[in-house]
């Protein structure tokens, strides 16, 4: 409860986290308050916001309904965004461990591989990737996982590195656990906290990554995303801006939003870590 | 770049210019083209060969009809829909075994050499016949070109072939390439392939990949007083948004082929300075196609296509995706071809309950979800309507419990996925109709058309009806029996919807005030240019 309180100290924080909120609650209420399709053509199209009431936020080239497309996109990008992240610290803490501890050629081939995946600047590799293998959310979601998962890989090794000459690792050796036991299941949660830390980063990434890949016409055509609605609304930049600002707001929002609770966690815990 | 830089003198020429034209008295201002200028045109797409007697598409025409001519050229009022370019008359012989064109005198090609019908036997016999994209189908049974003098061409053909069918292919399938360049070597690696040599009002001056073609005036063209323009820098603006503000900021002075988008005309219209032209494409009419793989069990039902074709509001797709720069489709010929469009088919207007019940009586009832079946639906990626229209007609289809998964691909994954791996359901496709249904439109019905020939019909549909009278249609030598039998070709095909046709559309051009004779042909676009000026 302490780890909260201090958590919602600071107002960056507190904001922070108040624009996740919303955001969590606007994807988990997407299907209840716009049921069906958002794709759906809903009325004359082109219609500016605040015009209609039932389309709050106008419409589209095609008459669909801005404001269904802005909560349904929401879903695809958080979805997109922890999937994304989750894939990347789940690869990158893995091989981290498994460098750190076992040390050797094992280390030096997994580090070059790491090394030559931290080269290739991660939105070329998500780029071709994408379109070698085909938009879907699955490959965007690996695609970004792809070149997101180097960082947490290099952290994890550096903290394994530390923590596999500590007292409580050699005493495991002595009661005989096997190598890959002790890897995985005493060294890894324990060097977990700083992989964690870099979560927030990869998640805003990872949001801003699949909303470029979208915008280029390389995200899932069957969904509504934030960065597929701005290419949309790009045909038609000078005559209807807002088809472009009002996604463009919302996902400027949404990487603010979980950047600032992400840094708000490292606080809190650099906080406790100074105060133990 | 530097050549497009503004000089200070030009600029102070131009002003000049400028303060004299505004001191003299309105009445001065005569209607007579003014000479020189340099002409700045938005181009979209950088193609690499830029031999229209190979690639015969209107990506290559916008450049190279400038530098290589054509036989004959299409007209507003001409007979048959033509004007003379390099040939002056051409003359069908009653058995329609042979054509004969009678050839302009004085033609030299920008090399000097002098332009004669051995250059236009070697163009058919050995680039139109064997090479060019559309020439394939239409000189099949070409079979010699004598050349009794230098001015005379008899085309010799196998088969009797319709003097109609020729006539009409002129304008976008006779570019005469010369035979001194082309006969050494082979013709598709030749250079001039990329640096073209022709008889053209223009010459090919240089390519900056990626920045500009450049054509300069020829000297010596045969017209009278052409070309008024001195050049005509081609800008490439792959960025669609970036015409517009070009033609805003006068850094372009035309952007042909809707280079700007639809959406946009509305503001730009109101510009003071800019004019938006709908003229000049009326030879050049694209139409909106859904694409159908009869392989897949549902579609060779013929009331699943009717369904789908009750399920689109073609109004609609006008209305919306073209803001109205369109008409909505009847048929596999357009509405606003002269000589063979009939309205009398079988139509398909926009009624859901009716799709619905052709579905349910075709034997696929809605699942406890709604749905009846899935399917893979892939938008040709050329335009932004085609795009737009795969969004709407995925919409249509959930309306009447077809669940269409859309596919995205670049341009080249795309013709691969559809013509060559037949690996899509429905496919939207934007068709070129090009005066004659024999040049590009029959080959979307016809079958036993090898795999991988891009626009073509290869969705598995056989109908030996619709064979049959295709081919007494291109065999057909009069006229109005050969329109007659176009016009049984367009009912069976509204009749039995080998593919739907959603609607039929044509560009827009916009431009300063200060360009002048635009659009005074229907192929204005991708024609000579010869008299095009610039007022200032």
């Amino acid at each position: 409860m302490n780890r909260l309180r201090r958590f919602f100290r600071t107002p960056e924080a507190i904001a922070g986290a108040n624009t996740l909120a919303l955001l969590i609650v606007m994807a988990l209420a997407a299907p209840l308050l716009f049921p069906g399709d958002p794709q759906a053509i809903a009325g004359p199209a082109l219609l500016p916001p605040f015009q209609d009431w039932s389309l709050p936020l106008g419409t589209d080239r095609l008459g669909r309904d801005v404001l269904a497309e802005l909560f349904h996109g929401a879903r695809t990008s958080l979805a997109v965004g922890l999937a994304a992240a989750a894939a990347a610290l789940l690869i990158g803490a893995v091989v981290g461990t498994l460098a750190g501890f076992a040390g050797g050629l094992i280390d030096e081939a997994l580090m070059r591989i790491t090394d030559a995946f931290q080269t290739v600047p991660s939105f070329l590799l998500a780029l071709a990737f994408v379109s070698i293998v085909g938009p879907s959310l699955g490959v965007v979601v690996a695609a970004i996982a792809l070149g997101a998962w180097t960082g947490p890989a290099r952290v994890a090794r550096a903290e394994v590195l530390s923590i596999r000459e500590r007292d409580y690792v050699a005493g495991a050796r002595v009661i005989g656990m096997q190598p890959m036991e002790i890897a995985f299941r005493e060294v890894l949660p324990n060097a977990l906290p700083p992989v964690l830390a870099l979560s927030s980063v990869i998640v805003a990434a990872a949001i801003l990554t699949e909303a470029a890949l979208s915008f280029l016409g390389l995200g899932d055509p069957n969904r509504v995303t934030w960065g597929g609605m701005i290419a949309e609304g790009r045909a038609v930049l000078r005559t209807a801006p807002f088809l472009s600002i009002v996604p463009g707001i919302a996902l400027v929002l949404t990487v603010l939003g979980v950047y600032l609770a992400g840094e708000g966690v490292v606080e809190s815990s650099a906080v406790r870590r100074s105060l133990s | 770049m530097s050549e497009l830089t503004i000089s200070r003198r030009g600029l102070l020429a131009g002003s000049a210019l400028l303060l004299a034209s505004t001191a003299l008295p309105t009445i001065g201002r005569t209607q007579a083209p003014k000479r020189g200028g340099r002409l700045i045109v938005a181009a979209d797409s950088e193609p690499r060969n830029l031999n229209p007697a190979i690639v015969a598409s209107n990506g290559v025409f916008f450049i190279s009809s400038k530098i290589v001519e054509t036989l004959a050229e299409a007209s507003f009022d001409g007979k048959d829909g033509l004007e003379p370019r390099l040939a002056l008359s051409w003359q069908g012989a009653t058995d329609g075994l042979s054509v004969t064109f009678k050839l302009r005198d004085g033609v030299k090609w920008h090399d000097g050499k002098p332009f004669t019908s051995a250059d236009v036997a070697f163009s058919a016999l050995s680039i139109w016949k064997p090479l060019q994209n559309l020439g394939r189908t239409v000189f099949k049974d070409l079979e010699a070109v004598d050349t009794p003098d230098e001015l005379t061409a008899v085309f010799k053909f196998a088969k009797p072939t319709p003097f109609q069918l020729i006539r009409n292919a002129l304008p976008a399938l006779s570019s005469v390439v010369p035979k001194h360049v082309y006969e050494v070597g082979k013709i598709e690696e030749n250079p001039a392939n990329n640096a073209p040599v022709g008889t053209g009002p223009f010459k090919f001056a240089e390519y900056k990949a990626g920045q500009y073609y450049r054509l300069s005036k020829n000297d010596a063209y045969w017209g009278k007083d052409e070309p008024y323009l001195d050049e005509i820098v081609y800008q490439v603006l792959p960025d669609r948004t970036s015409a517009a503000a070009g033609l805003e900021a006068e850094e372009i002075q035309l952007a042909a082929f809707s280079a700007v988008p639809l959406a946009d005309l509305g503001r730009i219209a109101k510009v003071p300075g800019l004019k938006v032209i709908t003229k000049g494409y009326e030879g050049l009419t694209y139409q909106l196609v859904v694409e159908i793989n009869h392989r897949r069990k549902e579609l060779a039902d013929l009331k699943v296509r009717q369904a789908i074709a009750h399920a689109i509001d073609k109004d609609f797709v006008v209305k919306t995706i073209f803001l109205g720069y369109a008409a909505t489709a009847t048929g596999p010929v357009p509405k606003n071809d002269p000589q063979f469009y009939t309205a009398d088919v079988p139509t398909y207007p926009f009624d859901v309950a009716k799709a619905n019940a052709l579905l349910d009586e075709a034997g696929y009832k809605r699942a406890d979800d709604g749905k009846r079946f899935a399917l893979k639906l892939l938008p040709a990626p050329y335009f932004n309507e085609t795009k737009q229209f795969g969004d709407y007609l995925r919409q249509a289809l959930a309306a009447i419990g077809i669940d269409a998964e859309i596919v995205n691909n670049d341009s080249a994954a795309h013709i691969k996925a559809v013509y060559t791996d037949h690996a899509f359901d429905l496919a939207v496709g934007p068709p070129v109709f090009r005066g004659d249904p024999a040049i590009s439109t029959t080959i979307l019905v016809q079958s036993g058309i090898p795999d991988g020939v891009p626009f073509s019909n290869q969705g598995g549909y056989k109908n030996p009806d619709l064979d049959a009278l295709i081919a007494k249609a291109s065999e057909t030598l009069d006229t109005t029996a050969r329109t007659e039998l176009y016009k049984q070709f367009q009912k069976k095909v509204a009749a039995d919807l080998p593919l739907i046709n959603v609607a039929e559309w044509s560009f827009i051009s916009v431009a300063r005030d200060t360009v002048g004779n635009i659009a005074n042909n229907p192929r204005w676009a991708v024609s000579n240019w010869a008299d095009t000026y610039l007022e200032s």
